[in-house]
């Protein structure tokens, strides 16, 4: 098996993420009572499904459905808080490989996922560094003993928390780590819901010992070009950026991601123009889109 | 006097609590109209944080940070308020919380944060509040609004469910509906029969007085 050699694939080429999976899960029947991680260990074939469509549609990429499986998040809901986040952690890793191995595709990854605890440090909130470093230890721990080839941290609003998240898998893993915070776009530029700035957020987490760094969720792909051009204005290292399927606008009452996903892979060629290493989706993308920017990555145009 | 209002202004805009109600201690020594020291100090200060984070300047820690200076000051000056005969502008009461399925808090804090910060009285009820508990909390404490919170497009429809248990017990009307997260808009606002959304919490705090100046 090819355990290692992540770094070296990024380094050599551009490598492609997948896309969304809670709207895929939602249109696998997941109910408004439910949260994908209960479904990992009820039902993880259809967590399994939503991996194979995306190696198929050429993901090189694929996230464990474990976004919110750290014990904080988990207790925070009440579908949540009678899981084992162990047991989710290490049966996502489990899912993604064994689709992985259906799919008989090589030079592929399974990116072991961590979001944050939904929870905030002083003074919006009283989560305490030490506790969540514990939670991101025990998380990153069971998804290293499920067997992922690395790590993505991902969607964090705090500089702190995704130091904090990085910090825990540099205590269990030498694996290498992805870590994207999510910005927003204001009129001075790009910010966190904190106010880390992208300088900040560059400098701290390559010395903190982040493998590839870079942005994911709240913005569109057409704001996420601009992002990216700021981050490979002030780093040389490798980057990833999964921006969302634009912004959901109601119709009917129903959020509706209104970009198609030629549009979505145009822009994606731009953004790995602007110096992206990595790229793939977030919020509203499916293995369409992945298809399409995996075609568009190709045949270009 | 012009001085120590700008003070108490500035003590919000940095979030400066411990200052904050210092001073609010030093105008009740003083003798200064409290009525005037909140609009004319304090609430120039909330309204300038509120401004500056619209416009991306401050971030969240620096809004709740200011929320809680001016918390702390009006603790001190409401009671003085009450007492010097000048209407206190309590524009209301409040009842909020995050719908049913729906775990997120921070948004719906953050609203009643700024609301309270503003004047009003807020009963928040927490995340993940079942539809008829929204209902059954306006009618005991007899606010006269309800602002609901949903970040999901799959809890979102709670809103809808209560308005229409609102109009269930013919309380529609008599009171406001508010709505807020990242899938709502206006345009959800008014197919749902709500009477208005705000986007962020200063402008919750805008239309909740909005809805509600009317009723003093």
């Amino acid at each position: 098996m090819q355990k290692h050699d992540f770094l070296e694939t990024i380094k050599r080429r551009v490598v492609l993420f997948d896309g969304g999976m809670g709207s895929m899960l939602i249109a696998a029947g997941l109910t408004q009572r439910e949260i994908p991680e209960a479904w990992v260990l009820s039902k993880s074939e259809k967590i399994g499904e939503v991996h194979a469509a995306y190696l198929e549609a050429g993901a090189e990429i694929i996230t464990t459905a474990t976004f919110g499986a750290s014990r904080l998040k988990l207790g925070a809901s009440e579908a949540g808080k009678s899981l084992d986040a162990a047991r989710v952690n290490e049966k996502g890793v489990e899912v993604a490989r064994k689709a992985l191995e259906r799919s008989g595709k090589r030079e592929r990854f399974v990116a072991g996922d961590i979001g944050p605890t939904g929870l905030f440090f002083p003074p919006v909130g009283a989560l305490k560094a030490d506790e969540a470093r514990a939670a991101f230890r025990e998380q990153a721990k069971a998804l290293a003993a499920g067997g992922v080839d690395l790590f993505i941290i991902e969607t964090m609003y705090d500089l702190r928390e995704a130091v904090e998240a990085l910090r825990a898998v540099k205590e269990v893993s030498n694996l290498p780590a992805v870590v994207t915070l999510t910005f927003d776009r204001k009129p001075r530029g790009f910010f966190t819901m904190m106010g880390d700035t992208t300088d900040k957020a560059v400098e701290t987490l390559l010395k903190e010992g982040a493998s590839v760094i870079g942005a994911n969720c709240t913005l569109q792909s057409g704001d996420m070009i601009d992002l990216a051009e700021e981050f490979r204005f002030l780093t040389d290292a490798p980057l990833a950026f999964q921006p969302n399927a634009g912004r959901p606008v109601m119709e009917h009452g129903v959020a509706v991601y209104k970009q198609r996903p030629r549009e979505f892979a145009a822009d994606a060629v731009k953004i790995v123009a602007a110096g992206a290493n990595a790229v793939g989706g977030c919020c509203g993308t499916t293995p369409e889109f992945i298809r399409e920017v995996h075609a568009t990555l190709i045949h270009g145009k | 006097m012009q001085a120590f209002l700008d003070g108490c202004a500035k003590s919000v805009l940095e979030g400066d609590a411990d200052a904050a109600e210092k001073l609010a201690r030093e105008a009740l020594d003083k003798k200064y109209p409290p009525f005037e020291v909140i609009e004319m100090g304090f609430v120039k200060g909330i309204k300038e944080v509120g401004r500056l984070w619209e416009d991306g300047t401050l971030f969240l820690p620096e809004l709740v940070m200011g929320a809680e200076a001016m918390k702390r000051a009006m603790a001190v000056l409401h009671p003085a308020l009450a007492k010097s005969g000048a209407r206190p502008k309590s524009l209301g009461h409040v009842v909020i919380g995050t719908i049913e399925g729906d775990i997120h808090d921070i948004g719906k804090t953050l609203v009643a944060t700024m609301l309270s910060a503003n004047g009003f009285e807020i009963t928040d009820l927490g995340a993940d509040v079942p539809v008829v508990k929204f209902v059954d909390e306006v009618e005991a404490r007899g606010a006269g609004c309800i602002a609901v919170s949903a970040l999901l497009t799959t809890t979102m429809s709670g809103q809808r469910r209560v308005v229409d248990e609102l109009k269930k017990r013919s309380l529609k009307g008599k009171v406001k509906v508010m709505v807020g997260g990242a899938p709502c808009s206006d345009e959800w606002a008014r197919e749902i029969g709500a009477d208005g959304y705000a986007g962020d919490a200063v402008a919750a705090v805008s239309l909740a007085q909005s809805l509600m100046g009317s009723r003093d």
